[in-house]
């Protein structure tokens, strides 16, 4: 079957800047589990748009990378 | 503690605590946090005094979700000005949950220190303690000449049980403060000193802030004296409407058919709550003459105001049945 | 790819309000036995309550009201449709879990006396007690949890409850993050997985902007089915009053103690009473229907210093990122009301009345099968009804495992459910499961969303099962996306249970919950009775009525009319 890939503005920013690579605070405290770490980077980022906008991401991040955005769609 | 005890895992991050680098010491500090080992409060509690702002942050979060009592005195150290304002918000917030009875003479020692922060927290934590034995450290605050400290002693005074005269509070009732005062009004709604009714009766007519007006209502409604009456019914007049709402309130309590012209003229007030609140005293006072009036409101807009009215001209209707029928 | 085989004596899916309570009670009745939470998300942010609750519902208090008082009560608000004794057990154990939530440091709103600051929302009588400073709750569960020796696993998800020789053995999963297959056996079992908060699309069309927390996608309604017990009522949906597109609570309950209200567009309020209810549901429906729509919370009346305070205790608990929603878009509660909408429809017995068929013991109709929270039939259980079925189902279980062995599971069933779990990883390029979810929820919307009309939820129906094909196009190209992926088949099956549950009972009751237009009355000669489902023997859902059992606190439903409209 054809796959299309399309571009999807995602709720969850991350600064990469300020993300570090031992930390994976975010990553455990999200119920939907889409956040991952870029393998080549270190960095989170938001791999899967299923986000609830329930903020623990951004409350947990010890260098405040995260920024939490209503989704688009909601917005 | 011997760290041998300890999960290797756990050991490696308390080392990490110890870094001089910052990232190292902001991600040991969550993930021990998120471990939760309470093996790991001494290391923690070292935390506190972090040069980082936000690692002492997180040490704070992090002890506070152990939980152990252990951790009340080091916390209530973080409430000091020597901290940033984030880190005594999280231990104020920690410290609210935590405190227990036992922690009376404790805060009862620290609210003695010349610090503000601390003050103003411990003024606030002694809230969950409603022991009447801290009265005398909270009566030097009502002459503060800090007016944060005035309001926050005043509404502390609210919360210790068995208070139930306080004469030197009384004076915060006319504070220069207006937020001193509307704290003061509500905080003399629990209190029976003789002068009390009377104050109230006078900030309810006379107070340039509505909101110590609005909370005169309240606590005269607490009273529920015949000696706020004329007070009340005077009130109805007044210019805002939340002062007119509580005051009915109050009303259905103590309204006599004195009040009964000011509350008909509520019923077709611009606010649903006045005109509701005012039909229920109708309701309550039960004088017959008062039943075309409440008629006329079935059909307001207000679904509440009609079902309210409602009820009042039922009440109205049963008591006059039950007099015919005696 | 891996298997790992796991043993327990008991155990909990799910480490939700009722999953955390149920493993506590369990090693507080039996502190030698291993009990063990499977939870597919990590138990510190999880379930209905991830993100805190800003009060209790249902706290029966003594001196403010008897456990007889709040079953009638709900009697009343549920139609008379319920078994009284299961309500019973809320009322009755329900200050004894307030009392130990407090001793582990939940803060309930106490006035200055320190009493219970309890506030009336129900029609008649106190039961919501706040908790302003409650936003922490899970953590203070995971503490216990952890204190008490449970042991938790988490990012495995259920998939199934193993059944043989006519008990609940375990259940197998898989690890949503490596993909492993587990195997767990356990000697007695507890479903506590929350709502199908994904049944319905959001007006929105995220796919994730539910009310609900998006994991709980009637995963334990399922499992349930297929393990052959009975759910029940299932056509008594769960609709909420909603900030239109956010689809979170409005809250007016907590706003309106300080003077706000729902009202229509002309700023009047149409409904008296704030409780969620089926009824007022319909009456808001009404009004959205009635030229006086849209309806809003209203606050512009109040000062600026009462609305600083409502948004003080809206914007930490709950829902956090509503004060976000709101700024995005310009509006100020000064000067806007808060727009709302009717949500989509979802399964919930927390809310409304659609869960697993339960006993006063949190028992199912399969034996070592316990269920407990959102998802167990106990009407408008809400949080403390919650805790306390999690109760019930942990404590009864440690008596039922007593002297009972782990039992083999059945190698051909293990290879059959391992074959339907991993097949969308042979298909990496089929249909994504968004796609595949988009499409069987805007179903549920086309065909399902109340008012019911019989013809479109034939086609909805005859739509759903024909959806089994369209699940065997899905494709998943890692373990996350299999976890949605079996979500999807969750949801099918909640959908179809749905649609058959509203055709079979043929009267309209609860309000807008099962408001039909072909019988728009209530008929209690024929439909004072539950409506059950189960698998039948040859894998059919059958439908089935039960009686309501005798009731133990008298309630006259002749003259006792829920209403929340009429003088």
């Amino acid at each position: 079957m054809a796959l299309a890939t399309q571009r999807v503005d995602v709720p969850v920013i991350v600064d990469e800047s300020k993300c570090l690579e031992k930390c994976k605070a975010c990553i455990e405290v999200c119920p939907l589990d889409v956040l991952v770490k870029n393998p080549e980077t270190g960095k989170a980022y938001m791999k899967y748009d299923e986000c609830w906008f329930c903020l623990p991401c951004e409350k947990e991040c010890p260098t405040n990378a995260i920024t939490v955005q209503i989704p688009f769609l909601l917005r | 503690m011997a760290h041998t005890d300890l999960d290797p895992e756990v050991v490696q991050l308390v080392e990490m605590l110890q870094s001089q680098d910052l990232n190292d010491r902001l991600v040991a500090a969550k993930s021990l946090q998120h471990l939760g080992d309470e093996d790991t409060i001494d290391a923690l509690i070292l935390c506190l005094n972090d040069e980082s702002a936000r690692v002492q942050e997180i040490a704070v979060t992090a002890l506070w979700e152990m939980a152990n009592p252990v951790v009340v005195p080091p916390l209530l150290d973080c409430l000091s000005s020597a901290h940033e304002p984030e880190v005594r918000e999280e231990a104020l917030s920690a410290l609210k949950e935590l405190v227990a009875p036992d922690d009376l003479l404790k805060l009862l020692d620290v609210i003695q220190v010349e610090d503000v922060n601390v003050q103003l927290n411990v003024l606030i934590l002694l809230r969950k303690i409603h022991d009447a034995q801290a009265l005398p450290y909270i009566m030097p605050f009502f002459e503060s000449e800090n007016p944060v400290l005035r309001e926050a002693s005043i509404v502390t005074l609210r919360y210790l049980n068995q208070v139930v005269r306080c004469e030197p509070a009384l004076a915060l009732a006319k504070d220069a403060n207006e937020e001193v005062r509307r704290a003061a009004i509500l905080t003399l709604g629990h209190l029976s000193d003789e002068a009390v009714v009377p104050m109230l009766c006078d900030a309810i007519a006379n107070d340039p802030d509505w909101q110590v007006r609005r909370n005169s209502a309240q606590s005269l409604d607490l009273h529920a004296t015949a000696e706020a009456t004329a007070a009340l019914t005077a009130a109805m007049a007044d210019d805002h409407w939340q002062v007119r709402k509580f005051t009915a309130r109050a009303l259905q309590k103590v309204a006599t058919d004195e009040t009964i012209p000011a509350l008909i003229k509520a019923l077709s007030d611009e606010y649903s709550d006045v005109r509701r609140d005012s039909a229920i005293a109708l309701g309550n006072l039960g004088n017959p003459e008062v039943l075309p009036a409440l008629q006329q409101t079935l059909d307001d807009p207000d679904r509440d105001v009609q079902i309210f009215s409602q009820r009042a001209i039922k009440k109205i209707q049963d008591k006059l049945a039950e007099t015919s029928n005696a | 790819m891996n298997t790992q085989h796991l043993q327990t004596d008991f155990l909990v899916i799910g480490g939700g309000t009722a999953g955390t309570m149920a493993g506590i009670k369990a090693k507080q009745a039996n502190p030698d036995a291993d009990v063990l939470i499977l939870e597919k998300a990590n138990i510190r942010r999880s379930g209905a309550i991830a993100m805190g609750m800003d009060g209790v519902n249902t706290a029966v208090i003594p001196g403010n009201s008897t456990p007889e008082q709040y079953v009638r009560e709900i009697t009343i608000a549920n139609d008379g449709v319920l078994e009284q004794k299961n309500v019973y057990q809320t009322g009755r154990w329900g200050f004894e879990v307030i009392q130990e939530l407090e001793s582990w440091g939940v803060k309930f709103q106490k006035d200055h006396e320190g009493n219970y600051d309890l506030k009336q929302v129900h029609r008649v009588g106190k039961y919501v007690l706040p908790m302003p400073e409650g936003k922490d709750l899970k953590k203070i569960l995971a503490r216990q949890v952890k204190r008490h020796k449970v042991r938790v696993t988490n990012r495995v998800m259920a998939t199934r409850v193993m059944v043989k020789d006519g008990r609940a053995i375990g259940a197998v999963g898989f690890d949503v993050r490596k993909g492993d297959f587990v195997v767990i056996q356990a000697k007695a079992v507890v479903l506590c997985t929350g709502a199908c908060g994904r049944l319905g699309l959001p007006a929105s069309g995220y796919l994730y902007g539910t009310y609900e927390n998006p994991t709980n996608a009637g995963d334990g309604y399922s499992m349930a089915y297929h393990a052959g017990a009975e759910l029940t009522n299932i056509e008594c949906f769960q609709i909420n009053p909603l900030i239109k597109d956010y689809n979170g609570p409005a809250c007016a309950y907590v706003a309106s103690p300080f003077g706000a209200y729902t009202a229509n567009a002309e700023g009047n309020r149409f409904i008296s009473c704030d409780y969620w209810s089926g009824q007022m549901m319909l009456e808001t429906w009404k009004e959205l229907n009635s030229g006086k729509g849209p309806v809003h919370l209203k606050m512009y009346h109040l000062d600026d210093d009462t609305i600083s305070e409502i948004e003080r205790v809206l914007w930490a608990n709950e829902r956090p990122s509503r004060e976000r929603f709101h700024e995005g878009r310009g509006e100020d509660y000064r000067t806007d009301g808060v727009e709302m909408n009717i949500s989509e429809i979802g399964l919930c017995s927390g809310h409304s009345a659609s869960g697993v068929w339960v006993n006063d013991k949190a028992e199912t109709t399969v034996p070592g099968l316990y269920a407990a929270g959102d998802m167990a039939s106990v009407p408008h259980n809400y949080m403390i009804g919650a805790f306390v079925s999690g109760r019930l189902s942990g404590i009864n279980a440690m008596d039922y495992v007593e002297g009972l062995e782990h039992v083999e599971p059945d190698p051909e069933f293990l290879a059959t459910e391992k074959a339907r779990i991993y097949a969308p990883l042979d298909r990496p390029d089929g249909v994504p499961h968004t796609q595949v979810e988009y499409k069987l929820r805007r179903y549920v919307n086309d065909y399902l969303q109340p008012p019911k009309s019989p013809t479109k939820m034939d086609i909805g129906l005859a739509a759903f099962e024909r959806y089994h094909e369209t699940l065997d196009l899905m494709g998943a190209q890692d373990p996350h996306e299999l976890m949605r992926c079996m979500e999807v088949h969750f949801i099918r099956d909640c959908a179809e249970m749905a649609a058959r549950a509203s055709l079979y009972r043929k009267e309209s009751r609860w309000g807008l919950y099962h408001y039909r237009l072909d019988y728009p009355e209530k008929n209690n000669e024929e439909w004072f009775c539950h409506a059950n489902l189960k698998k039948s023997e040859t894998g059919e859902m059958e439908m089935f009525k039960r009686p309501v059992s005798p009731y133990m606190v008298e309630v006259n439903l002749q003259q006792e009319v829920y209403d929340v409209a009429v003088r």
